[in-house]
């Protein structure tokens, strides 16, 4: 069998119509698919710096949550070494001085958690309050 | 003593050649001519030109030596065509050497290879209207793609008495690109439009280049499972280049392997075509709708880039149609060269090349259907 009769009797029409609409479509879909890789990959990009900005962000946040457990970490001296310890500074100051005096010459020394230290020696009564802003030495307890 | 010497000489390829074995060593030689002198596809017609001077070595059938003839080596090494392995070697290879970043930067340029695969289906028309069976039609009309690899695997599914003729049609045309393509180019379009530049292909990033194949291999073969033999091996082959973590693999695939895979895959190609089972009329039609074939794919591509130029703001080059059919990089070439005439400073050959990476996804696809169709 020749000419259209034998395009139309193996289902010549069908297979051409169909066969180029199939790999037409496929390679449609294909290139919208690549079009959009580059994009949806800057938006992952763009997602995972965010999350790592927040990743970065998030210590300072919550800092003061982990104070306490850095308290503890430090391992701050004794009350009794740090009253031998600042027993001198307070030496160099007149009372009553102001506490700020105090952590002044503290970091002029260079010494460790000034802070912590000098709120340690005022919980333990080393240091009194005069009700005025100013603090005195306990000559008593910190001898 | 004469009596041994007269069954000698009855044995000898002079006794036995008849004009079919010498038109074909013709053939050969003229393969071999064009492969080495005029460098027209070497890769490919030198092995097959050689194969074709050793498979029309007349011989006394029946001594195990000819290409059909079972138990015969030659027979074995053929083995690779008619089963498809070579073509899906070929595809390994393929991917691993291709970079398909130009076409990722510029996904429009897709369509143009799968504009150029039309022909297939036109040819498929043509060789039921010369009266062919729907197999072989199907076989002929993949010569469209102008993907060798692509036809052999798809003519061995089909119709693998006729590998040698699609075969050698196949590469023929490949190989006549520089004769075939440039009229019809320069036929269907202007000079302006020959003239038109295209944008610098945007940077592509590694991770892209890396999703491609995994994204192809997976849009493509869910589409036509059929081509996984294919598709399959290109993606993989892709894959192991951008991964970055298997060079050696990747280096393999894209020298040793490869190359392995064409001289096996033309020199037995070559061998198949002895003449007494390849000069038949079907073979001169199959020669004839090739042609025609290679044709069609070409102006489809070009004029369909002309529909899409009525259509986008910045306007594409119409001459990279014709880069949609899958002889990589033969046509991406003639493309940039005939771009290069109309202006020095046109540079088409990048944007050729993604044309030409669609082509062979498009053309394994089109395999993959028409070899789907006669399940």
């Amino acid at each position: 069998m020749y000419g259209f009769d034998n395009i139309t009797a193996n289902n010549g029409w069908a297979m051409a119509v169909v066969g180029s609409t199939i790999v037409f479509a496929g390679l449609v879909v294909l290139s919208f698919v690549i079009s959009q890789i580059h994009k949806i990959l800057e938006l992952w990009e763009k997602r995972s710096f965010r999350k790592e900005r927040r990743k970065e962000a998030s210590p300072t946040d919550e800092a003061p949550k982990i104070q306490g457990p850095l308290y503890k970490a430090q391992h701050l001296p004794s009350v009794n070494d740090l009253i031998s310890i600042y027993r001198p500074l307070v030496e160099q100051l007149k009372e009553p001085f102001e506490i700020s005096q105090l952590f002044e010459v503290s970091n002029k020394m260079d010494l460790a958690h000034p802070h912590l230290s000098i709120k340690q020696l005022w919980e333990a009564d080393v240091l009194i309050a005069q009700g005025d802003g100013t603090f005195t030495w306990n000559k008593q307890k910190g001898n | 003593m004469f009596d041994l010497l007269v069954q000698f000489l009855a044995n000898t390829g002079y006794f036995l050649a008849d004009y079919r074995h010498i038109i074909m060593l013709v053939v050969g030689c003229t393969f071999l001519y064009l492969g080495t002198a005029k460098k027209y596809e070497p890769l490919l017609l030198v092995p097959i030109g050689f194969g074709i001077l050793v498979g029309n070595i007349p011989f006394f059938k029946g001594f195990g030596l000819g290409i059909y003839e079972a138990n015969s080596v030659l027979h074995y090494l053929y083995f690779g065509v008619t089963t498809g392995v070579y073509p899906s070697i070929v595809f390994l290879g393929l991917g691993a050497m291709t970079d398909f970043s130009s076409l990722l930067a510029q996904p429009k340029l897709m369509l143009l290879g799968a504009a150029a695969q039309m022909g297939i289906y036109f040819t498929l028309l043509g060789a039921l209207f010369m009266g062919f069976l729907p197999r072989e039609a199907a076989s002929i009309a993949i010569i469209g793609g102008a993907d060798g690899p692509t036809s052999i695997f798809l003519t061995a599914k089909l119709a693998p008495h006729l590998i040698g003729p699609i075969a050698i049609a196949a590469y023929s045309y490949m190989a006549l690109i520089p004769v075939i393509q440039p009229p019809i180019m320069r036929l269907l379009t202007s000079r302006e439009e020959r003239l038109i530049r295209m944008p610098e292909p945007r940077e592509v990033s590694k991770k892209e280049k890396l999703i491609f194949p995994i994204a192809g291999v997976l849009l493509c073969c869910f589409l036509a499972p059929t081509a996984l033999p294919l598709l399959g091996m290109l993606f993989l082959g892709n894959f192991l280049k951008e991964c970055g973590v298997v060079n050696r693999l990747a280096n393999t695939a894209q020298s040793a392997i490869i190359d392995t895979a064409t001289i096996f895959l033309g020199f037995t190609v070559g061998c198949s075509t002895q003449g007494d089972v390849f000069l038949t009329p079907k073979s001169l039609g199959i020669f004839f709708l090739g042609s025609i074939a290679f044709s069609i794919a070409t102006a489809s591509g070009v004029i369909f880039a002309k529909i899409m130029n009525l259509f986008l703001k910045r306007k594409i080059n119409p001459l990279l149609g014709a880069a949609g059919v899958s002889a990589v990089p033969g046509s991406a070439r003639e493309v940039h060269l005939m771009g290069l005439k109309e202006d020095p400073n046109n540079f088409l050959l990048m944007h050729g090349m993604a044309c030409n990476s669609s082509g062979v996804i498009g053309s394994a696809i089109c395999a993959g259907i028409l070899w789907s169709f006669f399940i």
